[in-house]
């Protein structure tokens, strides 16, 4: 199944800003960020405080529900869906 | 000076009717700095009837890389003060409350009443969160913007009908003295404004559900599809029940 990741500001600076990746059934959010951590160098540093969180300004939207209020990193995926990996900027 | 002939040129766009509801319009800009400041200039030059601006901070060197309001001679000075003297050399017309106050649990009441807009010149989340509900009980609409860099965000929140904030960023980031510059504070603080302009005349569509993405590093802006969380404990109808028992109480 085929899933689009868009990836925005500081995430740009290691990755991709768009991809569409084919990754198998069943797959999570979790198993999604090892794949893309595999093609990029320096993601999972910027990204994860461990090896099971997040950095706490990471955010991830999945067809625009932050994965927060799903099931995390456990957030099942389906076919089409578009997740966005997003650091929110906080200065004014 | 006629304020017909002012705005001459804008009225084609918005009708002498959407000229009278900029005049009528009271909004609150919470924070005088680099967002602050497009969002004071442009809503003052369009013909925005009532400014609340509100910031505890002094304008001090380290300023003036963004914050245009302020000039060399107001270093020192207390931003909203000064803030309300550059407006005031704009146009004669706005009234301006300038309000020299830490905006937290105990003020953000007051300072969010009586006006029909929030928008958003705050410099980190905490604030931002308090806002947020104020803008939620009191039923009044936030426009939300941030920047970091040459990146920058802005959504407009209508209370019960689109994401919360909360909704959109559960967790407050960490607080970082992050980079900052003037141009980026440019395009957010008027696309805030932009949206301030479009709410209050009823002009176009507004940018709810949808978060506006700028990347000024790579000359792009994205907006995202955003869904509201049914169970927000800012605007969910959990929130809505606590709600509801307060007042019963
Ligand atoms: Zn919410």
């Amino acid at each position: 199944m085929n899933v689009t990741v868009k990836s925005f500001a500081t995430f740009r600076e290691v990755m991709d800003r768009q991809l569409t990746l084919d990754i198998p059934e069943g797959s999570t959010i979790r198993t999604l960020l090892a794949e893309l951590n595999g093609r990029y160098n320096g993601l999972n540093e910027l990204m994860f405080a461990t090896m099971d969180t997040l950095k706490d300004f990471v955010n991830i939207l999945k067809n625009g529900r932050n994965i927060h209020f799903l099931a995390g990193l456990d957030t099942p995926l389906d076919d089409g869906d578009l997740v966005a990996l997003f650091p929110p900027v906080a200065g004014g | 000076m006629s304020s017909d002939e002012r705005f001459l040129r804008q009225i084609p766009l918005i009708g002498e009717e959407g000229q009278e509801k900029l005049k009528k319009a009271r909004i609150l800009i919470a924070g005088a700095g680099g967002l602050g400041s497009a969002i004071a200039t442009y809503l003052a030059a369009a013909g925005v009837g009532y400014i609340r601006i509100v910031d505890v901070d002094i304008v001090e060197n380290s300023n003036l890389n963004r914050q245009i309001l302020y000039h060399e001679p107001d270093i020192g000075a207390c931003k909203v003060e000064a803030a309300e003297k550059t407006i005031r050399a704009l146009s004669h017309d706005v009234e301006v409350d300038a309000i020299c106050r830490h905006i937290d649990e105990k003020t953000v009441r007051d300072l969010v009443r009586g006006t029909d807009l929030i928008i958003d010149g705050m410099d980190n989340f905490a604030a931002r969160y308090i806002l947020n509900s104020a803008s939620l009980d009191e039923k009044i609409p936030f426009i939300h913007g941030a920047v970091n860099g040459f990146y920058g965000q802005v959504t407009v929140i209508l209370p019960g009908i689109t994401p919360c904030l909360r909704c959109i960023v559960p967790t407050p980031p960490t607080w970082e003295r992050n980079p900052i510059i003037g141009v980026t504070c440019g395009v957010i603080g008027c696309i805030e404004a932009t949206e301030a302009f479009k709410y209050l005349t009823g002009t176009g569509e507004i940018l709810k559900n949808r978060l506006l993405l700028w990347d000024g590093l790579r000359g792009e802006a994205e907006s995202l599809q955003i869904m509201r969380y049914p169970d927000c404990i800012d605007c969910g109808s959990s929130a809505i029940e606590q709600d509801v028992r307060r007042f019963r109480v």
